[in-house]
């Protein structure tokens, strides 16, 4: 599925290349390139945490590792619709566990959750560095991929909604990150990613649009005022158990609706 | 039986040639992948969603049924009649029918397109109702519960999955087709999702049964394999469904009027361990014949049979802890405690023990949930047909009054006394 886009995205330039839209509007040519310089600031500061994250498992330093783990991980979060387009390395980073039949034994299970199991459940950085050094080494080609990927335009506009049917589907629940509880990490990471791209492209909906932009700006924030009650002092967020029965279904009905809404961003943008 | 090649031979060409006339009458032969052939007055089939009732109570049970139950996300008085207004609109637009929106093609479709371009009514019905949370959560609610309204309590043979109970909101979907009730219910959670988060949903069935000679059909069968439903109250019994069934009278909040208490029951069925009982074993454990549904005293009689305890005052013939003699003892004070049942049996899949999860989607309707449901369930409480039986979630709603006409909403009652307080 993933291959022959990637494939029509590096035969030429998206933006002027005949393999996609007809005649993608000139207006989307500046908010794809800041798109693109968001991506590139975020992968490589995704190289840098994963350096020092790494370094702390090959150290033994179990308390520093975990407390590396989740801001390690929003780098990649924030930009999962362009990281998830190599499917080889985003299986490599950030499948979990229920991806394979025999779950956390199974020989084929790498990458941050692999690391988050041994960091929590096992309570150990010993047997890890292999898988330190891979997910390293998979994050650094990853960086290297995205860097002279050209992006294609109904990707970057899909992906608002793309983060919020991975938020919909793995995160509401608190499955993602199951060993360490960080899932709110990776959820506040999802939702500036979304906001982000959305925040991009808003300017050419705003006139015509403006009841649908009323509502999902009203519920982007209210998704930050429910996340914000979260947050800890040091600027991360508290364990998933903390969150309310409450606040889990604002924040479900939020995500399930800005889901719904940014499903129709491209078809706004003319993007079909 | 052996038949001389001669006669055999015609037999088998005339089989033959009936056959090659049948199908040239009848059109196409069916191919492997063709659809079932569904009756078109069955798919035109349409249940009046307007009237002082909800649809889906003393209506009909069509073939399949489900029970979704959500939580409410609505923080004021205006959210929840937003909320309200649109789901009327679905259940009006779902259950009349009709052509779906054509949208640009650029845009993510209006509907699953489960049904196709023209929705058919399918005798689709759409019963919303209020769990007790709602109201106890949401200050601008206050002092407007139902006066039985309560969170459904745990029984001594409950197994409660707590992710299989309660809710602020639940929504019973009913209709000839399964697609129909599916496609109604992905038209809801696509369409309501500011305001619905599922918590939970059950699907079930009951098997169609051919009529008799007079046009009648018995009551269904359970999955253990009794006849269910054959000592209802006649739901079409206007007075009799006045004073069972629809919510009325000064002990209700006026906004309550003409509406039910649904109690939801999602019991599971040992079905492996109940094959293995003796037959006589069951037909005492229920009070019942197991294959025609008479009752123990009168073995050859019918399901409508009214069985005379008086006369067995002993339970020589109908044991004192029989399922339908404790359920109903047809006695004076039984008259207060009777319920609408309309229940649909489910399956499930496997659970972990490598048994099969089927049981029955129980679904009552009364007046008093407490003179109904729950009397008639503490009297059940320690009956023989608890060993195999596991009640496994449910919960308690308020189904709202119906919907009066076009200008009118689900719960405007509620919502117009909720302003005035």
């Amino acid at each position: 599925m993933i291959a022959p886009l990637l494939r029509s995205a590096a035969l030429g330039l998206a933006l002027a290349g005949p393999a996609l839209a007809a005649d993608p509007s000139l207006d989307l040519v500046g908010p794809l390139s800041d798109y693109k310089i968001f991506v590139a600031e975020n992968t490589a500061q995704l190289v840098t945490d994963a350096e020092a994250f790494a370094a702390a498992i090959k150290a033994g330093d179990l308390d520093r590792a975990k407390a590396l783990f989740a801001p390690t991980r929003t780098s990649y979060e924030r930009v999962e619709p362009i990281a998830e387009l190599f499917s080889d390395l985003d299986v490599s980073i950030d499948a979990r566990a229920d991806d394979y039949e025999k779950a956390e034994q199974d020989p084929g299970f790498t990458g941050f959750h692999r690391i988050e199991y041994g960091l929590w459940s096992e309570g150990t950085t010993k047997g890890l560095e292999g898988h330190a050094d891979r997910l390293l080494a998979d994050i650094r080609e990853l960086d290297g991929r995205i860097t002279a990927l050209t992006f294609p335009p109904e990707v970057v506009v899909g992906g608002a909604a793309v983060l919020m049917e991975e938020v919909a589907a793995t995160k509401i629940s608190g499955e993602e990150n199951r060993y360490s509880r960080t899932d709110l990490w990776d959820f506040d990471a999802n939702f500036e990613g979304a906001e982000k791209i959305y925040t991009l492209f808003r300017p050419l909906i705003a006139e015509d649009e403006a009841d649908f932009v009323a509502k999902v700006d009203g519920n982007f924030q209210a998704v930050k005022d429910v996340l914000a009650k979260y947050e800890t002092p040091e600027g991360g967020f508290v364990s998933y158990e903390e969150l309310s029965d409450t606040d889990r279904n604002i924040l479900s009905a939020k995500v399930n609706t800005l889901a719904e809404d940014l499903a129709t961003l491209r078809g706004k943008l003319g993007l079909g | 039986m052996r038949l001389a090649p001669t006669r055999r031979a015609v037999l088998l060409a005339l089989g033959a040639s009936t056959l090659a006339l049948a199908a040239r009458a009848q059109g196409p032969v069916p191919q492997v992948s063709d659809a079932p052939a569904a009756e078109a007055r069955d798919a035109a089939r349409r249940v009046p969603f307007h009237g002082p009732h909800q649809a889906g109570i003393t209506t009909p049970r069509p073939e399949n049924g489900l029970v979704a139950s959500f939580d409410v996300v609505a923080t004021s008085i205006d959210d929840l009649e937003r909320m309200l207004r649109l789901l009327t609109d679905r259940a009006r637009f779902l259950t009349e029918g009709g052509p779906v929106p054509d949208l640009d093609p650029a845009l993510p479709p209006a509907d699953s397109g489960l049904l196709g371009p023209v929705i058919q009514p399918d005798n689709l019905t759409i019963t919303v109702a209020l769990g007790a949370s709602l109201f106890e959560n949401q200050p601008w609610l206050a002092g407007l519960k139902p006066a039985r309204l309560q969170r459904m309590a745990q029984f001594p043979n409950d197994a409660l999955d707590p992710d299989l109970c309660h809710g602020d909101l639940s929504i019973q979907i009913c209709a000839n087709h399964r697609d129909s009730t599916m496609h109604a219910l992905r038209d809801i959670v696509k369409t309501l999702s500011e305001f619905l988060v599922l918590r939970w949903m059950v699907e079930g069935d009951v098997p169609p049964v051919v009529p008799d000679a007079r046009g009648a059909t018995p009551s269904a069968r359970n999955f253990l394999g009794f006849r269910d439903g054959s000592a209802n109250p006649d739901s079409n019994d206007a007075a009799l469904m006045d004073r069972i069934v629809w919510t009325g009278g000064p002990h209700e909040p006026g906004w309550a009027q003409g509406g039910s208490y649904q109690a939801v029951r999602i019991i599971r069925n040992m079905v492996e361990r109940w094959d293995r009982a003796p037959l006589a074993e069951q037909e005492r454990i229920f009070g019942r014949r197991k294959m025609s549904g008479a009752p123990l005293d009168n073995p050859d009689g019918t399901e409508h049979h009214v069985p005379d305890y008086a006369a067995d005052p002993e339970g020589r013939i109908t044991r004192h802890d029989a399922h339908i003699r404790l359920a109903n003892p047809r006695d004076v004070e039984s008259q207060r405690h009777l319920m609408l049942r309309r229940p649909f049996n489910y399956s499930r899949g496997v659970l972990p023990n490598g048994q099969l999860d089927q049981g029955l989607l129980f679904i009552s309707y009364q007046a008093d949930l407490e003179a109904g449901f729950i009397a008639v369930q503490n009297r059940l409480n320690g009956e023989p047909l608890e060993e195999y039986i596991k009640p496994v979630g449910g919960g308690y709603f308020f189904a709202l009054p119906g919907v009066r006409d076009d200008a009118d909403y689900l719960g405007r009652a509620l919502v117009d006394a909720a302003r005035r307080t």
